[in-house]
């Protein structure tokens, strides 16, 4: 399984390992705890077979005497049940026992000849204890202690027993606080990181000076925050030659055509001029319309940046009318009568909707009208009376050097693809539509402001 | 008065001083930034032309100057960038026009006189829209020479639209000009002394034509 999310893994891995330890760390805290009581119990076992053996004497008849106090009596008592004792010699012979049998509590183990823990059955209950050997004159008698284990000392049984009731639960809600801490820990280590990546969201073409912070970040990102940023110093050089190329470009280009175009102007004779004078103005169209868009493309509006929109038409349909005019046709600003404001570059908008408004005269019918309509809601419609669009050309209308007719001089198809790439950049969607009455309505929506 | 031209290309320096001689302008030429300087500092000139691009220093930093002295001389500036923070910085440091390269040189010229007839600056104080003449001293109106008596809101008007002949005036700066800050404007107002303009100048055989562009304003223009 892999995932995304280094928090993520981390917690995961955290998890699987929080249910493994909490499985085996009480078992194996059960098993220390169980040979701790086991020891105790033989510990016990062994000081009372101590205790019996003391008593034990052997006499110069030969014989064993076993002269119990009453205090030890009374532990060994049938009518106490917990302890029982026997004491067997060589043969296997029982000598004395607290139980009224001749059969000895070890019987047949073979290990009851040595000092060992042993357990047996007795009836229903089980039996554990010790055999402990006494010598005496070159005779040796073993004595067996133990303890019916179904009446053992009630505390140790009840620890032991209830251990994972009582005791074992503990380990899983202190496992869980343990990764709730981690989840903690690696949320604060990870904060530098998610901070330098929201600084990462603010870089763009117009904020390529901002960088990532390097001191907050742990040693082991920094490279590579340090890699990015260094990537972003390239990017940002890349910028700036190709803005600097655009403003060499646009004075390399634009002056050969102002004094082409100064010297046509100061000649005498107009008759030859007028068409060389359409061509230059066609060329300087292109020129214009290159830079603009590479100057476009390395352009980002700064976001508190905001234009009146119906004010930017206003100045197109001002700037175009003496050109419509010229040419028999007429420009109208309908819609909203006071400001629309609008996120974006005036200069900006002016350029798309001017490329729109040009076209659009270019276009519509002799002697019809080219509309800037305004809306309310942050939308410019730009709708002339021409021949208006094909459903197959929607899609290349936009594209860089696309023309309908490509014998048509002066134009590169230029005009469109700036319009979108302004739009692209102000957040504003283009819909071109077909009017009812034939022409085109080519419609901006831009995001309004308040 | 002279017009200064500071282009550092020298042909296209040598074919606006030819094109400004022909139309009646005495010019002269300087090719940096630093000769520009000098001169403004020792004559009055009518208006400056100003590159942008000059070899030694940036255009804009001789425009800064002038507007720092208080100087009214009219500067229009011509520029290679297009761009958009080129023609913002341009503007906002004092420039009156600018024309991004190429341009016509009537263009060039029109403007150029635009802002030579601004208030305040010197050149003939007579507008011209095919026969019909306005002199801004006299305020009097001619059509081929023959004195037309206009009321004074029609001449204000007149007036307004021949400055800026070629151009669409909007028309709320037809309604500022005239009726000033006075108050309530009927909505109707400024259309309403259009077009009695529009019939007078009609009457009278001039043949200029006072466009309405819907929505924004008024252009005045000779009649096809």
């Amino acid at each position: 399984m892999r995932f995304k999310s280094i928090f993520a893994w981390i917690i995961f891995l955290h998890v699987i390992a929080v249910v493994i330890v909490s499985v085996f760390m009480p078992l194996a805290l059960y098993w220390l705890l169980s040979r701790q009581t086991d020891a105790l119990h033989d510990r016990a076992m062994r000081g009372q077979a101590d205790a019996i053996a003391h008593h034990l004497v052997l006499q110069a008849d030969g014989r064993w005497t076993l002269d119990l106090p009453t205090s030890l009596k009374d532990l060994y008592s049938e009518a106490y049940g917990r302890y029982v004792y026997s004491i067997v010699d060589e043969r296997g012979d029982v000598l004395f026992s607290s139980l009224n049998e001749s059969e000895p509590i070890f019987p047949s183990d073979p290990r009851s000849r040595s000092l060992a823990v042993l357990e047996t059955r007795r009836g229903d209950d089980m039996i554990s204890g010790v055999s402990v050997p006494k010598e005496s004159d070159g005779r040796t008698v073993w004595i067996q202690v133990a303890e019916n284990l179904a009446h053992r000392d009630v505390i140790i049984d009840d620890i032991v027993a209830d251990f994972f009731k009582s005791v074992g639960w503990i380990t899983l809600p202190i496992l869980l606080l343990l990764l709730a801490s981690d989840i903690v820990i690696f949320r604060g280590a990870l904060r530098p990181l998610l901070r330098a990546s929201e600084q990462a969201r603010e870089i763009s073409p117009t904020r390529t000076d901002v960088r990532l912070p390097v001191d907050a970040i742990p040693n082991e990102i920094r490279p590579l925050v340090m890699a990015v940023n260094q990537a972003l110093d390239r990017l940002e050089a890349g910028f700036r030659v190709q803005r600097e190329f655009t403003a060499d470009a646009a004075h390399e280009l634009r002056t050969p055509l102002a004094i082409l175009r100064t010297r046509l102007d100061t000649l005498a004779d107009r008759r030859v001029t007028d068409e060389l004078r359409q061509d230059i103005e066609g060329m300087g169209r292109v020129v214009g319309q290159l830079l603009d868009i590479a100057e476009l493309d390395t352009l980002v509006i700064d976001p508190s940046e905001k234009a009146d929109l119906h004010g930017v038409c206003a100045e197109v349909a001002a700037f175009i009318g003496p050109l419509a005019l010229a040419k028999g046709r007429d420009i109208a600003l309908e819609g909203a009568q006071g400001p629309i404001w609008i996120r974006g570059n005036p200069d900006m908008l002016h350029r798309a909707i001017r490329n729109l408004a040009e076209n659009a005269i270019h276009h519509t019918a002799e002697g019809t009208t080219v509309e800037l309509v305004v809306e309310p809601d942050g939308t410019v419609s730009v709708r002339d009376r021409g021949p208006g669009v094909h459903d197959n050309e929607r899609e290349l209308l936009f594209r860089r050097f696309w023309r309908r007719d490509r014998r048509r001089a002066g134009s590169a198809g230029l005009g469109l693809s700036i319009v979108q790439r302004i739009a692209d950049v102000h957040g504003a969607s283009i819909t071109v539509e077909n009017r009812a009455g034939g022409g085109a309505s080519f419609s901006l929506r831009f995001v309004r402001l308040g | 008065m002279r017009l200064l031209v500071v282009e550092d290309n020298e042909q296209l320096a040598q074919l606006l001083t030819k094109g400004l001689r022909a139309a009646g302008h005495e010019t002269d030429v300087l090719t940096t930034a630093g000769d520009a300087r000098s001169a403004l500092m020792t004559t009055r000139y009518a208006a400056l032309i100003l590159d942008l691009g000059l070899p030694d220093e940036d255009g804009l930093s001789i425009l800064r100057e002038i507007r720092h002295r208080n100087d009214p001389l009219p500067v229009l500036v011509l520029t290679a960038r297009g761009g958009v923070h080129d023609r913002v910085s341009g503007l906002r440091s004092g420039a009156d026009d600018y024309l991004v390269k190429p341009f016509a040189f009537e263009e060039l010229l029109a403007r150029l006189e635009a802002l030579m007839r601004r208030p305040g600056q010197l050149l003939g104080s007579s507008l011209h829209v095919a026969n019909l003449t306005f002199d801004t001293e006299s305020r009097q109106a001619y059509v081929d020479d023959k004195p037309q008596v206009l009321s004074a809101r029609e001449t204000a008007v007149l007036e307004l639209l021949m400055r800026r002949s070629g151009h669409v005036v909007s028309k709320k700066l037809v309604e500022d000009h005239i009726f000033g800050l006075s108050g309530e404007v009927a909505s109707n107002a400024v259309e309403v002394y259009v077009h009695r303009l529009r019939k007078q100048l009609a009457e009278r055989g001039a043949k200029v034509e006072i466009h309405t562009v819907r929505g924004v304003g008024y252009l005045i223009s000779k009649s096809k």
